[in-house]
């Protein structure tokens, strides 16, 4: 059974590119253009690993982060998220740590522009160790 | 009260907290008057010995020392007084007799409760001496004694303590009781007590010497009464308005100060605004640049098909031309965040070990393709400091990296961290192409490139440098030739972090110290 992955990014080009690279290995796509419609296909979908834009209109990769939180949303929370954004990492962990009060609690973080080698080794890297358990 | 005391000093103003300096002072002039009262004590006793003895008048001591003890015991009765003299205790003279008193007398209402306690406690321990003194005179010869003229020190005082209007009335309510006591010994209704060896018999009923005596005795009264209320007022209207203009100074300050937070507030509020539009600027710039890189990646990877020779390679300068935009829009950022004093909120405390560790690692695989010898020589302990931990590892990494692409292969590069005078001092030094004399004054000024052939990089990577740096209160600079290099190659950059960031007593012993590194 191939994995399924939920993109989400508002960047046209960017769902376009990372979907091509996963589809050239075998993983079922599919996409979401901002936080609401990313919610709406978790639940429709469930996926077997999120990859999640910070920044993005209506409801932004935060927002997201910070509503999975929430009890509703518990069934989900073996689902790995892998954040692909262009913000440094530091800087991401430290603006969602000072708003929300949270920790930045995500399975692993690619920083944009993608290089398709590093993309595919840690979505596979993901999806293996969820296998496991 | 008659008094001996010579030169009097004058009363110290201890600043009680909460007083003003009227109120202080008028407190402290009571408890003053209440030890010179006890000279006074001595006084009598004295001029009253001395004048039975040595001066041979004669006249009898025993009321005398009656007097003295009264007045001893009335005098201890006002020290207490004095020392409880505050705003709190609840004054012995009922307000229904105070009032009218004072409305009869047109003296207005003092400007505070304690002057107004302190100056009634002035009045009783005047009008008590009054009654003293015409008690002492008429057992020493009343008009006989020339210390009749010593009513003089009640107005004096009345003046100073009191509202001005009670100095005249102490004047007035002083004759009134020399005319009573000289008028009841000359209609002989009390004994007159004669001063033998000193005035001649029968003064006492000489009307001219009375006449003349209480004339004297009146305009000296008043005249001193005029005067001193008069200084006093002076002195009293200076007082307010020192209070007045201290007060009015405060209300300047204040408002100063509120000005000043609002104007911060403004500035604040504009830098976190300009932040703000930083990050979404950049962003917005860099969005279109990271699509166009992950399609050319994408197209390098092979995932469109296969590429001919000359597609890869103009693909490949394609990728390299846009990193290095992407690369410049991050240092723009960095820039305006650290001129923007962000990275001075940023400061926590964090491992030095684990920066360099984390800096060494990022160069490692850069310097072993370019087999150059990379070797790190670290204390076993170093103090954490407060910093930005990312942006040190940005310039330490800056300055490794610049070492490695600088030197040609099989060259050296030593990265030292020592600890001298308290700072913290951190050398780069390379065995490379060094830089001229010309580019080193100007290497970490804003896209400096220098005259060197390899004209990659953005330029900014030791401006950057330089600014993080200073932003942590340290100094940067570059020697070419390395001094230290034998055969006078290389650079040698270097920078310091000074004593105030380091937290005390928080050394971190390295575990596993890092080898150098040969390939």
């Amino acid at each position: 059974m191939a994995y399924k992955v939920l993109l989400v990014d508002d960047d046209p080009d960017i769902r376009d590119v990372v979907t091509m690279l996963l589809e050239a290995k075998g993983y079922e796509t599919v996409t979401a253009c901002d936080g609401i419609e990313c919610l709406a296909a978790l639940r429709a979908e469930e996926p077997d690993l999120m990859i999640i834009d910070l920044l993005m209109p209506k409801m932004d990769g935060f927002a997201v982060l910070k509503e999975l939180e929430d009890g509703r949303w518990s069934k989900y929370r073996h689902i790995p998220i892998l954040i692909l954004s262009s913000v440094r990492e530091e800087a991401s962990r430290r603006r969602y740590e000072l708003e929300t009060a949270l920790e930045f609690n995500v399975d692993d973080y690619v920083e944009k522009p993608i290089t398709p080698d590093i993309l595919l080794e840690r979505v596979q890297r993901l999806l293996n160790k969820s296998k496991k358990v | 009260m008659t008094t001996e005391a010579g030169g009097r000093t004058v009363p110290r103003e201890r600043d009680r907290p909460g007083l003003t300096p009227e109120e202080s002072a008028l407190i402290v002039r009571i408890g003053v008057f209440v030890k010179m009262r006890w000279l006074a004590i001595a006084g009598v006793l004295i001029a009253s010995l001395l004048a039975t003895q040595v001066f041979d008048i004669r006249f009898s001591l025993v009321p005398i020392y009656i007097i003295c003890a009264v007045m001893t015991l009335y005098n201890l009765l006002f020290l207490y007084q004095s020392r409880h003299l505050n705003a709190e205790a609840r004054g012995w003279l009922p307000d229904t007799l105070v009032v009218p008193l004072r409305r009869l007398l047109t003296i207005p209402k003092a400007t505070s409760p304690l002057i107004e306690k302190a100056r009634a406690t002035g009045n009783i321990h005047i009008t008590v001496d009054l009654a003293a003194l015409t008690v002492l005179l008429h057992y020493t010869g009343g008009i006989e004694n020339p210390f009749i003229f010593y009513f003089v020190f009640h107005v004096i005082l009345a003046g100073i303590l009191l509202h001005y209007r009670v100095a005249y009335l102490i004047a007035t309510w002083a004759i009134l009781l020399v005319l009573l006591l000289v008028g009841l010994e000359y209609y002989e209704v009390i004994p007159h007590v004669h001063l033998e060896g000193f005035a001649a018999a029968g003064l006492h009923q000489q009307g001219s010497h009375i006449l003349s005596v209480l004339i004297a005795l009146s305009t000296c009264l008043y005249a001193s009464a005029y005067m001193v209320t008069s200084i006093s007022g002076e002195l009293r209207k200076r007082q307010r308005e020192v209070v007045t203009l201290q007060q009015k100074g405060l209300t300047e300050k204040t408002r100063e100060l509120e000005e000043a937070g609002k104007e911060l507030t403004k500035l604040e509020e504009g830098r976190q605004h300009l932040l703000r539009f930083l990050a979404i600027a950049s962003h917005d710039l860099k969005a279109p640049l990271s699509a166009v890189q992950s399609y050319i990646q994408l197209m390098l990877g092979g995932f469109s098909g296969e590429l001919t020779d000359k597609q890869r390679q103009m693909l490949d300068r394609s990728s390299t031309r846009i990193t290095e935009q992407l690369e410049l829009i991050s240092d723009l950022l960095d820039i305006s965040r650290i001129e923007g004093g962000q990275m001075v909120k940023e400061m926590e405390e964090v491992s030095l070990s684990q920066i360099v560790k984390d800096s060494v690692e990022n160069v490692r695989a850069m310097a072993a393709d370019k087999k150059v010898k990379l070797s790190i020589k670290m204390p076993a302990s170093l103090p954490k400091v407060k910093a930005s931990g990312a942006r040190l590892k940005q310039v330490i990494t800056n300055l490794l990296g610049n070492a490695v692409k600088f030197t040609p292969e099989n060259g050296a590069v030593l990265f030292r961290v020592t600890e001298q005078n308290g700072n913290i001092l951190t050398e780069v030094m390379d065995t490379g192409t060094g830089i001229s004399a010309d580019d080193l004054p100007k290497i970490f000024d804003d896209f400096y490139r220098g005259g060197n052939k390899e004209k990659t990089g953005t330029g900014l990577g030791l401006s950057i440098v330089r600014r993080v740096v200073e932003a942590h209160g340290g100094k940067v600079w570059a020697e070419s030739p390395n001094p230290e290099d034998k055969k006078g190659r290389g650079s040698k950059f270097t920078f310091t972090l000074p004593h105030n960031l380091i937290i005390a007593g928080k050394k971190q012993n390295q575990r596993g110290r890092i080898r150098s590194q040969k390939t």
